[in-house]
């Protein structure tokens, strides 16, 4: 289960749940509608996230590659993030990681 | 057979040597060659044969880059896309020259059919790509098996320091060989799971791989690989499978079971594109793990990776 939505008083999101095959729909959606909102800097709140598996992290690189200004902030993501962010995109200056 | 057209732009000898002099000797009149020619050049070889190549180099090798094959290319299966072809992609539009020695004395019996395996997948990896990647066995301490395969992975051989045709080359002969059933010990802690019960697949594997031993980065990768091979098995392997955890010489070995058929050799061994979203799970598991296995057949496949303790 997934449950991700609009962060409240900044711009971004936050989810909790998995992000798996059976959630990727509804996270894909909401880094759609991230990426539409995007002005300068945008959250993913993650501290509620269990498990985000290779294709979740890939769907959120993607998308921060192809923002045209700024960055997103990935605050407090569960361990696979920074991992898999580091193996398949080490120099994705589009990306901070605040961590846990 | 070899085809002349694919051996002018990528070429894939075997060097057969029998002391350290004549190693030294050839890799490095191979690396200068390509110095000379402009080419980007690495040597990914075994720890001690690296320091043979580096001071045979001596200056000429600070525009050479080193890997110790032994880290680098632990795991056979990540050797094409964690080092071939990284190299080879980060050096576009020019000739990329390569010193791969995957293939030494001291690989285990579960891991030697991975390196045949590997060896095989460069020549389809590299096909019609301008390449050269040479490839030293050490002739005095390799089984006469693995010189045998040698002969049927490189459509060269360079052996007593003259080239020549492999006749005996069939790269997709070896990778049928060793594409071996896997047993899996009666012990095993074995969980069947589909699609909706992905999490409850991962925690089974995270629990069983920590009472073994495994913590820390290496647990979180099996968490990570496990996740990938249970998933594949729910989109292309029949909408689930088993999946098994032991330990074996050292190692915490996790294998799954479903009912497809890898039909693509070099799944898990090209590198993606930045931009791809899919795809990316095999190969995760090949750049985590200490060691994967393959057995697929039209009965189904099972994949298992090994990480050491």
């Amino acid at each position: 289960m997934l449950d991700v939505g609009p962060l409240s008083g900044r711009p971004g999101i936050r989810a909790s749940g998995e992000i798996n095959v059976s959630t990727r729909l509804s996270w894909e959606k909401a880094l759609t509608e991230l990426s539409r909102q995007h002005t300068d800097v945008s959250y993913v709140e993650l501290s509620g996230v269990r498990f985000v598996d290779v294709a979740g992290v890939a769907a959120l690189a993607v998308t921060a590659m192809h923002l045209p200004v700024g960055r997103v902030v990935v605050e407090r993501p569960p361990p696979q993030l920074p991992r898999v962010l580091d193996l398949f995109w080490p120099s994705l200056h589009r990306i901070e990681v605040a961590p846990r | 057979m070899s085809t002349p057209t694919t051996e002018e732009t990528f070429t894939h000898p075997a060097l057969f040597y029998r002391s350290e002099a004549e190693y030294t000797d050839r890799t490095v009149a191979f690396v200068r060659e390509g110095l000379a020619a402009g080419e980007p050049v690495a040597v990914a070889v075994p720890g001690p044969n690296l320091e043979l190549v580096r001071e045979g180099l001596g200056a000429d090798g600070r525009d050479v880059t080193f890997l110790d094959m032994t880290e680098a290319g632990r795991n056979p299966g990540r050797i094409i896309p964690g080092v071939l072809r990284a190299f080879a992609d980060a050096h576009p539009r020019v000739r990329a020259r390569i010193v791969g020695e995957p293939i030494w004395a001291g690989r285990s019996a579960a891991e030697y059919p991975a390196c045949a395996q590997h060896e095989a997948l460069i020549n389809a990896a590299f096909a019609g790509r301008p390449a050269t990647i040479l490839c030293p066995y050490d002739e005095t301490r390799l089984a006469a098996n693995v010189l045998a395969d040698a002969l049927a992975t490189h459509p060269t051989v360079i052996a007593g320091g003259s080239a020549r045709a492999s006749e005996a080359y069939d790269w997709r002969a070896v990778v049928a060989r060793y594409n071996e059933p896997l047993a899996c010990p009666p012990d095993a802690g074995v969980l069947a799971f589909g699609a909706g019960e992905l999490p409850e697949a991962r925690r089974f594997a995270v629990d069983r791989a920590a009472s073994l031993g495994l913590a820390g980065r290496r647990l979180q990768d099996a968490e990570l690989a496990v996740a990938e091979l249970t998933t594949n098995s729910v989109i292309h392997g029949g909408g689930g499978g088993t999946l098994a955890v032991w330990a074996e010489a050292g190692q915490v070995v996790c294998e799954v079971r479903d009912g497809g058929r890898l039909t693509d050799p070099l799944a898990g061994r090209r590198p993606p594109e930045p931009g791809q979203i899919g795809g990316r799970g095999l190969l995760l598991v090949h750049y985590v793990a200490d060691l994967v296995r393959v057995h697929t057949t039209d009965g189904g496949t099972a994949v298992r990776f090994c990480l050491g303790l």
